[in-house]
């Protein structure tokens, strides 16, 4: 069903995401005008120019491009699940246990699989767990979310022993994955998150209409027609996967996965869950912070998830400490 | 006794005294172990030895000139950080108020980072700039709690204390990446750690820890007739603003201390008081006594088994005791009820 609003506001998104990324390829240690950068990625600009956009920044682009709109999706499709917004992957410690099966990988403790397997693991670990813990509240309520910060707590402490406890050289290999950065990824993980993120961007699509009917009650949803366990755990699961594989490229980078649903829910018309939206505003946002990571202290580059932590976490403050609890959920 | 004036209140006739022994006894046992075990070549027996004045020369530098001044400072940033996440959960009456979770230490360790960055060395300057860190800190959590709702909501404000810190864990990365010798100093006080510190630290922090020991024998009676709710407290002739900023000042001065003598360790607040209130009851008094073996002997330990645990190699003492904590914070919401104070 075309939706005039939704529409307007995704090309506006999309509008967005393309500056970003445009100013992302021209900015950098050799300054490139915009339109030379256009020419270039069009394939017709000199040899100097093509080598510095395509070869050196393309990557990280779309690298963070995707990581961005991965995290965005799990995010939104979480806190559609659990009925809360507060209930993103950062906040109940997915990120973390990602990012610690993932340093394993590459400190060479345990198994020697590939990044991006290990974090996956960890972050259906994490998951399992929190859902352990939570009980018979499911996602819902703040137990579950408590139980988060636990296994995100527990997470870092284990990831800091593995660091403490190999080469320094290796440490240093690890050491963006533990703040979250664009300077970690290896070619294979973008690749298997763009799999990924393409896979996962159609089933949701295709359950959409379900996924509609998760924000009223449980009883209500059933009386649409939604299969309500089946949904859930699809959802989760796509979840959960988004999450391990972004972060098997970018790190934790944290509050992308609130701010940007926040951002998408803010403008499109209520009553739809708007993944599309999310999915661009989160990966704007990725390229925006890491191109304010790499500009405003240059040569200094500050990883990037360390830019979205000092932005986003006075937001999830303010949310957090306004005295309305009723509109947390 | 007092329990005999009490007839309703069956909790308060629990026994106290015996947990308390026990408690003392076993903090014994852990600073005997502390002198005696370490991830050095020097052996149990050794150690043991040269406690006994006749031990070989290298056995007896080991004891008393890396383990015992380790070992001490492991016991006061023990007793202060129990102390203080007892009194701030009373206070708030949120069994999840722990200096750590809420951003108090992250508040000292980013303050501690921002003077070493700006060029401090001095032990004495940088204990006051960690106290005043975590007064800022603990003004924002009581300015928090103030705030409609959230007062009662535990979980809600854990999350913005974890906010908090995250907020400050990337600040200080931030000035760490400004300064490569700045850097260097930080990463020794932000992983937590009572290792290689010296004794002049603990010198600097005494008369903050004595003032903090005063105040709280001022404050414990008031603070146990303001569990009873503030009307009751003021009926009894206490002032419940005055008592607030008291305990305030004095979780500051606790945790400042600790930060300074250790960095910011998380979970400590939280796992000692829950230890302790399991045996005391509900009355804030007794479960400060008991905080006072329970906190040293919890760090000490924790200290004890990062030694061990990675020998010949330490791990880092945050890391075990977030281990520690970590599961106790999750049986603490696991449990049936929130318990409320």
């Amino acid at each position: 069903m075309p939706d005039k609003r939704n529409a307007l506001v995704n090309t506006a998104l999309l509008g967005l995401l393309m500056l970003a990324t445009i100013i992302s390829l021209a900015t950098g240690t050799v300054q490139v005008s915009l339109f030379d950068t256009l020419r270039a990625l069009a394939g017709n600009a000199d040899p100097m120019t093509d080598f510095v956009i395509n070869e050196l920044r393309l990557s990280r682009v779309v690298a963070g491009l995707l990581s961005g709109a991965a995290l965005a999706m799990a995010g939104c499709l979480m806190q559609t699940l659990a009925r809360n917004r507060l209930a993103t992957p950062g906040i109940i410690g997915i990120d973390n246990a990602a990012t610690a099966f993932a340093v394993a990988s590459v400190v060479g403790v345990g198994l020697s699989l590939a990044p991006s397997a290990m974090a996956l693991a960890g972050a259906a670990a994490a998951t399992a767990i929190a859902f352990g813990l939570a009980g018979a509240n499911g996602t819902r309520g703040y137990r579950f979310i408590v139980a988060g910060i636990g296994i995100g707590a527990i997470a870092g402490a284990v990831t800091q022993v593995m660091l403490s406890r190999v080469a320094i050289d290796a440490a240093n290999a690890a050491y963006p994955w533990t703040v979250g950065s664009l300077n970690a990824r290896s070619g294979q993980s973008v690749l298997v998150l763009g799999i990924g993120l393409a896979a996962g961007y159609l089933v949701l699509m295709s359950l959409s209409r379900a996924l509609n009917t998760l924000q009223f009650t449980d009883a209500v949803a059933i009386a649409l027609g939604t299969r309500l366990k089946a949904t859930r755990m699809i959802g989760l699961g796509l979840s959960v996967m988004l999450t391990g594989l972004a972060v098997s490229v970018c790190g934790p980078v944290g509050l992308i996965a609130l701010l940007a649903p926040e951002l998408a829910r803010a403008l499109c018309r209520p009553g739809k869950v708007p993944l599309t939206a999310a999915a661009l505003a989160g990966a704007s946002f990725m390229l925006i912070a890491d191109l304010l990571g790499r500009t405003l202290f240059a040569p200094l580059e500050i990883p990037v998830g360390i830019i979205t932590a000092i932005v986003g976490s006075p937001y999830l403050l303010w949310i957090l400490l306004r005295p309305s609890p009723r509109s947390l959920t | 006794m007092l329990n005999a004036l009490s007839p309703t209140s069956v909790v308060a006739s629990r026994a106290f005294f015996p947990p308390l022994l026990a408690a003392g006894f076993l903090l014994l046992l852990v600073v005997l172990a502390s002198l005696l075990y370490g991830a050095g070549p020097v052996s149990a027996s050794d150690a043991f030895a040269a406690l006994m004045a006749n031990g070989t020369e290298e056995a007896w530098f080991v004891v008393t000139e890396l383990r015992l001044p380790r070992t001490t400072i492991a016991l006061v940033t023990g007793l202060a950080l129990g102390l203080a996440g007892a009194l701030l959960q009373s206070m708030t009456r949120n069994p999840l108020a722990e200096p750590g979770l809420l951003g108090v230490s992250a508040g000292s360790g980013f303050a501690v980072a921002l003077a070493i960055l700006l060029g401090a060395t001095t032990t004495t300057l940088t204990t006051l700039v960690a106290q005043l860190g975590a007064l800022t800190g603990c003004a924002l959590v009581i300015a928090a709690t103030r705030v409609q709702g959230l007062g009662n909501d535990p979980v809600r404000l854990v999350l913005a204390g974890a906010t908090l810190t995250g907020l400050l864990l990337a600040l200080t990365s931030m000035l760490m990446l400004m300064d490569q010798r700045a850097a260097d100093e930080i990463r020794f006080w932000i992983t937590g750690s009572v290792a290689g510190k010296p004794l002049s630290m603990l010198w600097a922090t005494l008369p903050s820890i004595t003032l903090a020991l005063v105040l709280i024998a001022i404050v414990a009676r008031p603070l146990a007739a303001m569990a009873l709710g503030e009307k009751a407290a003021v009926g009894l002739g206490h002032h419940p603003g005055r008592i607030r900023f008291l305990i305030t000042f004095t979780v500051a001065l606790l945790v400042g201390s600790a930060t300074a003598l250790a960095g910011p360790l998380i979970f400590v607040g939280l796992v000692v008081p829950f230890i302790a209130r399991a045996f005391s009851g509900p009355d804030i008094r007794k479960t400060l006594w008991l905080c006072v073996p329970v906190g040293p002997a919890v760090v000490l330990g924790a200290d004890v088994v990062s030694r061990l645990i990675a020998a010949p190699a330490e791990m880092p003492l945050g890391v075990v005791t977030a281990l520690i904590g970590a599961p106790v914070l999750l049986a603490i919401v696991r449990a049936g009820r929130m318990p409320s104070l």
